[in-house]
């Protein structure tokens, strides 16, 4: 008769912290804890027989949500013989890891503060003669590509066309109609503007986003002056105190933490920003109500946000959901805010805003001597 | 040269809660800055709508200082580009607005009669201002930016709803105005590629596109208990000015400051 002996189970099991901080017991011991972020599976397309072609203005050298929206609806609606071409008219400077497009194509000098829509339809015009995409994906929105998507639509006159494309899957797009009271619904075109929030861009996997020079023959085209019957004669940007909060690009916003008005008014200047307060410092009366921002104020979307003594409350949270870089200063480290920001600076507010008010006067008048 | 004849498109509008049609704002800025242009330059001012001349939204344009609005009957088949196109031949400049309140508001339209007559178009207009032969736009772009573009006439011009033009409403006018049928245009092509839009009321929220994903519960799970940080720093160390001249190296990696 032969013994089993029992399994046994050692007191001393492996056992690894989780990134919350937990002790897990694990049957099979890993041996990193790269086990806890597996890497998402590379998207690779191996014959390509059709393609999605993505095109988009960057906006200092980064591309706006809207429009890596617009990639990922692309990608996402893109199945393994199809291959995703996304072509940038700007600057792209950023790192190209979200980009879930296979291939992208830059094209620097097309950039969105010169107005040349003649020149920039020719060299899509070419592009697309050349690569025969099968739909053609652009961001809705009122920075260029809009309007640029729309000149587009009308020149190429055989494909079929939506804008303001609110809803979309393999089968169809959605938009509304008179007003927003109906909602139409059409088999998926050709063209497709799409607007804004309606793709989600957690996506399973990610794309080589190769930079491709399929464009390098195009540029030849730029050299032969178009005659274009506009002229731009430049952009203006308004003076921050001018603009309506909702509309400003640059917000340094006081929480309960700034005791000194005129210290953050003066950062405020330094940067040209608009100003913006949270509601605690509405109601001490430091600044006027229609300077609140959050649920009971204003819901804004510039570009950076300072936000100087503000703990971040949801409401508050709320009202800068739209917000591209948030910078906060706080005492406090585990301040929700700080949670929100992607640069949290811990430290006192006051000596903080002073010590920036006078390295960027530094700066601006080192600048100056450059100039000069 | 010299602006001769000025045309503006008007369309209907509806209120967005009781539905009741009126005057389309936006078109109704479009039409104020026709008339003070048409009155500063003598020029003729053709006022154009397409579609139902018993529409009694037209009878506020009449109030907002239109003498006569001519009326080309559509049917729905017909291609509107089309039918515009043939009586706009001939006018120097065409305002129109930017957005539509009904139909299909798709803001295509100025850019399908700019490439039907081959002329240049700018949407999003603030101002215009004739200086010599060419006319001087001021564009909106959000955030606070604006661009000044010159453009050679004849040109559409899409009017941006914030533009600054005051709305004069007056009853004397709306009773002395007249709505013009015009003769339905002959020759008229067919809408090439009329586009099947299957419409519903809008009761319920558009859905999401989002990826699909075969996970098993080992992963989904994995997934409720990690979430992807957003990667943002946080700063500690240091005194106020090495902190604040982390502040502003962040701002100039991302070009939000330009010293």
């Amino acid at each position: 008769m032969t013994t089993r002996n029992p399994i046994r189970i050692s007191p001393n099991r492996p056992q690894q912290t989780s990134p919350s901080g937990l002790k897990r017991i694990v049957l099979t011991a890993p041996d990193t804890v790269e086990m806890y972020a597996q890497p998402k599976p590379l998207r690779t397309v191996i014959n390509p027989k059709a393609c999605y072609l993505v095109i988009a203005h960057s906006e200092r050298g980064t591309l706006s949500d809207h429009a890596l929206q617009t990639i990922a609806a692309a990608a996402i609606l893109a199945d393994a013989e199809t291959n995703v071409l996304a072509l940038i008219l700007g600057e792209l400077t950023e790192d190209l890891a979200n980009v879930v497009a296979d291939q992208v194509i830059v094209m620097p000098e097309l950039d969105f503060e010169h107005f040349q829509p003649e020149l920039e339809l020719a060299n899509i015009s070419s592009l697309i003669e050349s690569i025969q995409p099968t739909r053609i994906f652009m961001p809705d929105n009122h920075t260029g590509d809009g309007d640029l998507g729309r000149r587009l639509i009308a020149r190429q006159k055989t494909k079929t066309a939506a804008t303001r494309v609110v809803e979309l899957d393999l089968d169809h797009v959605a938009t509304y109609q008179a007003g927003g009271a109906s909602i139409a619904q059409i088999t998926l075109p050709e063209i497709i503007l799409l607007a804004a929030n309606t793709v989600d861009t957690h996506l399973p996997f990610t794309a080589l986003a190769q930079r491709s020079n399929l464009a390098t023959g195009n540029q030849a085209s730029n050299n032969q002056a178009l005659a274009s019957p506009y002229q731009d004669l430049g952009m203006q940007t308004i003076a921050a105190t001018e603009i309506a909060l909702d509309e400003a690009d640059f917000i340094v916003s006081a929480g309960n933490g700034v005791q000194n008005v005129a210290t953050l008014e003066s950062l405020a200047h330094a940067l040209q920003a608009s100003i913006g307060a949270s509601r605690v410092a509405v109601d001490d009366g430091k600044f006027s109500r229609d300077r609140q921002i959050g649920a009971s104020g204003k819901t804004v979307s510039a570009s950076a946000y300072l936000a100087i003594g503000i703990s971040g409350a949801v409401q508050h949270l709320q009202g800068i959901k739209d917000c591209r870089h948030v910078i906060a200063i706080n005492t406090d480290a585990s301040a929700p805010m700080v949670k929100r920001a992607d640069l949290s600076v811990i430290g006192d507010a006051e000596e903080i805003m002073r010590a920036l008010i006078t390295l960027i006067a530094e700066a601006k008048s080192a600048n100056l001597k450059v100039a000069a | 040269m010299s602006i001769k004849r000025i045309a503006v498109l008007v369309s209907t509008g509806r209120h967005p809660t009781s539905g009741v049609p009126r005057h389309c704002r936006n078109d109704s800025l479009a039409l104020t800055i026709g008339i003070d242009l048409s009155q500063c330059k003598a020029a003729k001012l053709d006022v154009l709508h397409a579609g139902n001349a018993n529409n009694p939204a037209l009878m506020d344009y009449l109030a907002l200082g239109a003498d006569q609005i001519n009326v080309i009957p559509t049917e729905p088949d017909s291609d509107i580009v089309e039918s515009l196109a043939e009586r706009l031949g001939d006018a120097d400049l065409i305002l129109t607005g930017s957005r539509a309140e009904n139909g299909q508001d798709s803001g295509l339209l100025p850019y399908l009669l700019a490439e039907k007559l081959d002329i240049p178009i700018i949407a999003n207009a603030l101002e215009l201002k004739q200086v010599g032969d060419r006319l001087e736009v001021l564009q909106f772009f959000p955030k606070g930016k604006r661009r000044r573009v010159a453009v050679t006439l004849p040109a559409i011009i899409a009017i941006h709803p914030l533009a600054a033009a005051e709305l004069r409403f007056a009853y004397v006018c709306q009773q002395q105005g007249k709505i013009h049928s015009l003769s339905a245009p002959v020759g008229r092509g067919q809408a090439t590629s009329i586009m099947q839009w299957q419409i519903q009321p809008a009761t319920r929220k558009p859905n999401k596109l989002k990826a699909r994903e075969n996970l098993t519960g080992h992963e989904r799970l994995l997934a409720a208990i990690t979430s992807e940080s957003k990667g943002g720093t946080v700063v500690n160390d240091g005194n106020s000015v090495e902190k604040a001249q982390v502040i502003l190296s962040y701002l100039r990696e991302h070009q939000l400051i330009t010293f």
